[in-house]
């Protein structure tokens, strides 16, 4: 505990030992599966390969993913709040920073592993089940490949990442559990919905369509939903791209989560501060 | 908990399997990106394990000798399945047709068959050749000599080789230039569509027309010999006649077999019939030739004999050449090829024309224990008013009219019982019109015959099948056929066929997609058990304006990729497509998903429908159609039928069992407005 990487690792670990302990999450990536698995199964993407599987899934990842994230991160820092542990923690040599870092990197360890788990079994079923009809001719794999599932979930995993770091920032401002699940569904419809109500705002405001690939990398689903058609679903089309800005939409997923993170270290750090600023404001204002 | 204590080796030990996993994880996503599965390039496979499109390998075999055309095998994006394309054009061609690149994806490698140390060459008719099997050389790398002496049977070849010496060889030999694959690719091939074949159907109704009645004043002949008055028998008669005159044959009954060996027409009372196709119903005025139930009672053998006004009955009942027959087992060989010409050749028949080119058949009636007619040897025919009652057991009997390597031109007439109605076996050219079929095997039944014209037929009671072509034949037109309570209504195999306009109710399959490059349009497809149903693995045609009403099941797919049936914005017309709270023809229509399949039948699938899952699951398909298996979707369902006409005279509260015309003559004659869809292989 002498470092502040220290700090990190054992806060990491209590939170670590926190989410095994809530057996919902469990619950949680079941449910997750169950409803993959199904699309999967039933949509029939699943028999033929990873594209098809992936466009299968494209939409209900961009919905599910956000609400596990923000399931997993809403409570993530308001509970010590909430319970006078954090009051406790702030004891020991622990920065806010530290603190945060810790907490968050413990919750997004779980989100790989409750979101990954699901998509993985998934991956593994497509690759187990995906032939081709007949085999009175030749076949071949085309540009399906277990690399493009492999790129899908590597862009699931910084997507979550984003929405766990703004639900837990969120979160800091509530003072009620029940302010938090709001703050937790607002955060979410307006990360899931309000970007690209944005972009089509915009459109239909006259915005020129030449800004759309930028304006897309804007939000957190749009930049997802970018990268995923650039660099698995596009694949399968001519070799043209272009759907999104690469390096602007990964700079757009990382900034949201670092945003999330600044504004909880923010909020924890300075959060008393301001409380005793404001009662001091009020004494004054109400001499 | 020792796992709480930072300082303890077990933790050091978790600390660095963490990081080591972190590690791992890191490098394979990575690794994911930087890898591009694009790049993974197939090798060539057996060209006859790819899925053949464009030109039929039969056109090929049929060329002659060691006549060859350049083949291409292609993988695609999104296709599992190795595409294989006789000649460059076709596989040209199919690049500027946008279906291919939103069907299949973009071709990851293409590879063409190159000749070098092959001795390519020309054949005696300037067809191009070559001996040996080449290698497969990436179209990309290739050089390919154009313009040069070697021909196809539709024009210029392309010929590629894999090395420049080899490419200028060839030019020093037969001419023309060597230029690279950019080249090639940019240049426009002739290439026969199906929408070729549609514009030629009513040029070959026409055909038919003027050799009807060319047949009619060639049968019209000076009388020169009267039977009874001036010879004792029919075959007597023959033999006394003049070339180029009539004999004859007053009513009454005539034991006897004839075998005519000049160029006269022999002209009875009348079969005895009431109308063309009705059975004979006057005996007193009919001429009847009876046979003695062993071999053919009539044989023809000089060109431009006419046959009139005739019933025969007392045909021999040997179906074909038992020695040649028995062999005909093994399908696949050329021997199957050879076995079936010479058995199915050879059998008992009413009437036998062998090597009689011009024969004319008016008016006859044959009550058949073998087949009615049959032609072999370039024995063209023209055929109207013929009446053959067969076998109430197919097994029994065989064809009302077996053609063998003889053009047959028939209308107006009638086939019951027997095997087969019609069949065909290398007779390019044919045309079946105006007849009605009842109770056969198959009614119109073609093997190896193309460019020929199925038209205005009725075909009732099929136990195998209203139409059907088998082997791969090209340019065949199927079209106004009426098929009813069959087992099935067309299946025609081949490529480059036109199916339009008929009327398929009460079967057990409406029609099936079998041939490739081929155009399905304007058929009406009521109360079968199941409407349509997609075969061909790799989707070539097109299935646009259709409809399909009543039906069990309207369409389902075999194996393969997804079939997108419509043409641009224009679909078919499903019944139950449109139901449910949305604006009709908006909703994409899967006749293989189970709840859109029964939304005509259960007004609750609609509420199925409209669930968020199905709805999810609907926006979903038709992207990425190579990589879907097994299905049908129709972007763009009509929202009313394309001929609400033919489908109220079949289930309106009128229709009878009589044969529904479609006015296809009018609608595809030029400037006629049928369609806009333009078809290609």
């Amino acid at each position: 505990m002498n470092t502040p990487f220290g700090g990190v690792w054992i806060v990491f670990r209590r939170e670590l030992a926190t989410v095994r302990r809530t057996p919902g999450y469990a619950v949680l990536a079941v449910g997750l599966l169950v409803v993959l698995g199904g699309l999967v199964a039933v949509g029939g993407g699943g028999a033929t390969g990873f594209v098809p599987a992936v466009v299968d899934l494209l939409l209900p990842t961009e919905v599910l993913v956000p609400l596990l994230a923000v399931v997993l991160g809403y409570r993530a820092l308001f509970a010590d709040a909430a319970s006078g542990e954090l009051a406790v923690i702030r004891t020991y040599p622990v920065s806010a920073a530290a603190y945060v870092s810790g907490v968050l990197l413990a919750r997004t360890v779980a989100l790989v592993a409750l979101v990954g788990g699901p998509f993985a079994l998934v991956g593994a079923y497509v690759w187990l089940t995906a032939a081709p009809d007949t085999g009175i001719f030749a076949t071949h794999a085309g540009v399906d490949s277990p690399i493009l599932f492999v790129r899908f979930v590597a862009l699931v995993v910084p997507f979550g990442a984003a929405y766990l770091a703004l639900s837990a920032a969120v979160s800091t401002i509530a003072t009620s559990r029940r302010s938090a699940v709001a703050l937790g569904v607002l955060a979410l419809l307006v990360g899931v919905l309000g970007g690209d109500l944005v972009v089509l705002r915009s459109l239909s405001a006259g915005a020129a369509p030449g800004g759309i690939g930028g304006a897309l990398a804007l939000s957190p689903n749009g930049a997802f939903r970018g990268l995923v058609f650039e660099h698995v679903i596009g694949v399968a089309f001519a070799p043209e791209g272009g759907f999104v800005d690469t390096g602007r939409a990964v700079a757009s997923l990382v900034g949201w989560t670092a945003v999330g993170v600044v504004a909880a270290v923010a909020s924890v750090a300075f959060g008393p501060r301001v409380d005793v600023g404001v009662e001091r404001l009020r004494e004054r204002l109400r001499r | 908990m020792a796992v709480f204590d930072p300082d303890s080796a077990r933790s050091r030990r978790v600390r660095f399997a963490v990081v080591a996993l972190v590690a791992l994880a890191a490098v394979g996503t990575a690794g994911a990106f930087a890898a591009d599965p694009s790049e993974s390039v197939p090798e060539p496979v057996r060209f006859d394990d790819a899925v053949e499109l464009g030109l039929s390998s039969e056109t090929d075999a049929q060329m002659a000798g060691d006549a060859t055309l350049p083949r291409v095998q292609v993988f695609y994006s999104q296709l599992q399945y190795v595409v294989g394309y006789n000649g460059i054009g076709s596989f040209v061609d199919s690049q500027r047709d946008g279906r291919t690149e939103r069907q299949f994806g973009y071709p990851l490698v293409a590879y063409v068959e190159t000749f070098d140390h092959r001795d390519p060459g020309t054949t005696e008719s300037g067809l191009f050749a070559a001996t040996g099997a080449g290698g497969w050389t990436p179209v990309s790398e290739a050089r390919y000599v154009v313009g040069s002496d070697a021909l196809t049977p539709s024009g210029e070849v392309v010929v590629p080789f894999r090395n420049r010496e080899a490419a200028a060889a060839f030019v020093d030999d037969h001419g023309g230039s060597v230029v690279g694959w950019e080249s090639v690719r940019t240049r426009s091939f002739a290439v026969d569509s199906a929408a070729t074949v549609r514009s030629l159907a009513p040029e070959r109704w026409r055909t038919a027309n003027e050799r009807l009645a060319a047949a009619e004043r060639r049968a019209d002949r000076p009388v020169s010999v009267v039977v009874g008055e001036d010879a004792p028998t029919i075959d007597a008669a023959v033999a006394a006649a003049p070339p180029n005159t009539t004999v004859r044959v007053p009513p009454g009954t005539y034991e006897e077999t004839v075998t005519v060996n000049r160029s006269v027409t022999i002209a009875g009372a009348g079969s005895g019939r009431v109308g063309s196709a009705e059975a004979p119903t006057d005996d007193a005025e009919a001429t009847r030739v009876v046979g003695n139930g062993t071999g053919s009672v009539v044989t023809v053998r000089a060109p431009d004999i006419a046959l009139t006004g005739l019933r025969i009955a007392g045909t021999g009942n040997e179906t074909r050449d038992p020695e040649a027959a028995r062999e005909s087992r093994d399908r696949e060989g050329k021997a199957w090829d050879t076995n079936i010409q010479l058995g199915y050749g050879h059998g008992d028949a009413g009437v036998k024309a062998v090597r009689a080119p011009g024969l004319v058949i008016d008016d006859v009636s044959v009550d058949a224990n073998a087949s009615g007619l049959l032609l072999r040897e370039g024995s063209h025919a023209t055929v109207s008013g013929l009446l053959v009652e067969g076998a109430d057991e197919w097994q029994d009997g065989f064809m009302g009219i077996a053609g063998m390597e003889s053009r047959l031109t028939v209308t107006d007439s009638r086939f019951e019982g027997g095997r087969d109605g019609i069949y065909l076996h290398r007779a390019d050219g044919s045309v079946v019109r105006n007849s009605t079929f009842v109770d056969n095997r198959y009614g119109t039944h073609l093997m190896y015959t193309g460019d020929a014209l199925v038209a205005d037929n009725a075909f009732r009671n099929e136990l195998f099948a209203g139409v059907t072509v088998m082997t791969r034949p090209a340019g065949n037109a199927i079209v106004g056929n009426d098929v009813r309570n069959s087992s099935a209504g067309i299946q025609a195999s081949g490529t480059r066929t036109y199916v339009g306009y008929n009327t398929l109710v009460g079967n057990e399959l409406g029609f099936s997609t079998s041939a490739r490059g081929s155009l399905y349009e304007h058929n009406v497809v009521v109360g079968n058990a199941l409407g349509a149903r997609a075969t061909t693995v790799v989707p070539s045609s097109r299935v646009v304006a259709n409809d399909f009403v009543g039906n069990a099941d309207h369409a389902t797919a075999g194996a393969g990729a997804l079939r997108v049936w419509a043409d641009g914005d224009r679909g078919n017309y499903w019944e139950g497509a449109n139901a449910g709270p949305h604006d009709p023809g908006e909703r994409a229509y899967r006749p293989t998903s189970p709840v859109d399949a029964a939304l005509h039948r259960e007004v609750s699938a609609i509420a199925v429908r409209e669930s968020p899952a199905a709805r999810l699951l609907g926006r979903l398909r038709g992207t990425v159609p190579g990589a879907r298996s097994g299905s049908i979707i129709d972007p763009s369902p009509a929202v009313a039928p394309y001929h609400p006409d033919r489908v109220d005279a079949v289930t309106g509260a009128a229709a009878g069992d009589g044969p529904v015309r479609a006015d296809w003559r009018s609608a595809l004659a030029v400037g006629g407005n049928a369609t806009g869809t333009e078809g290609s292989a």
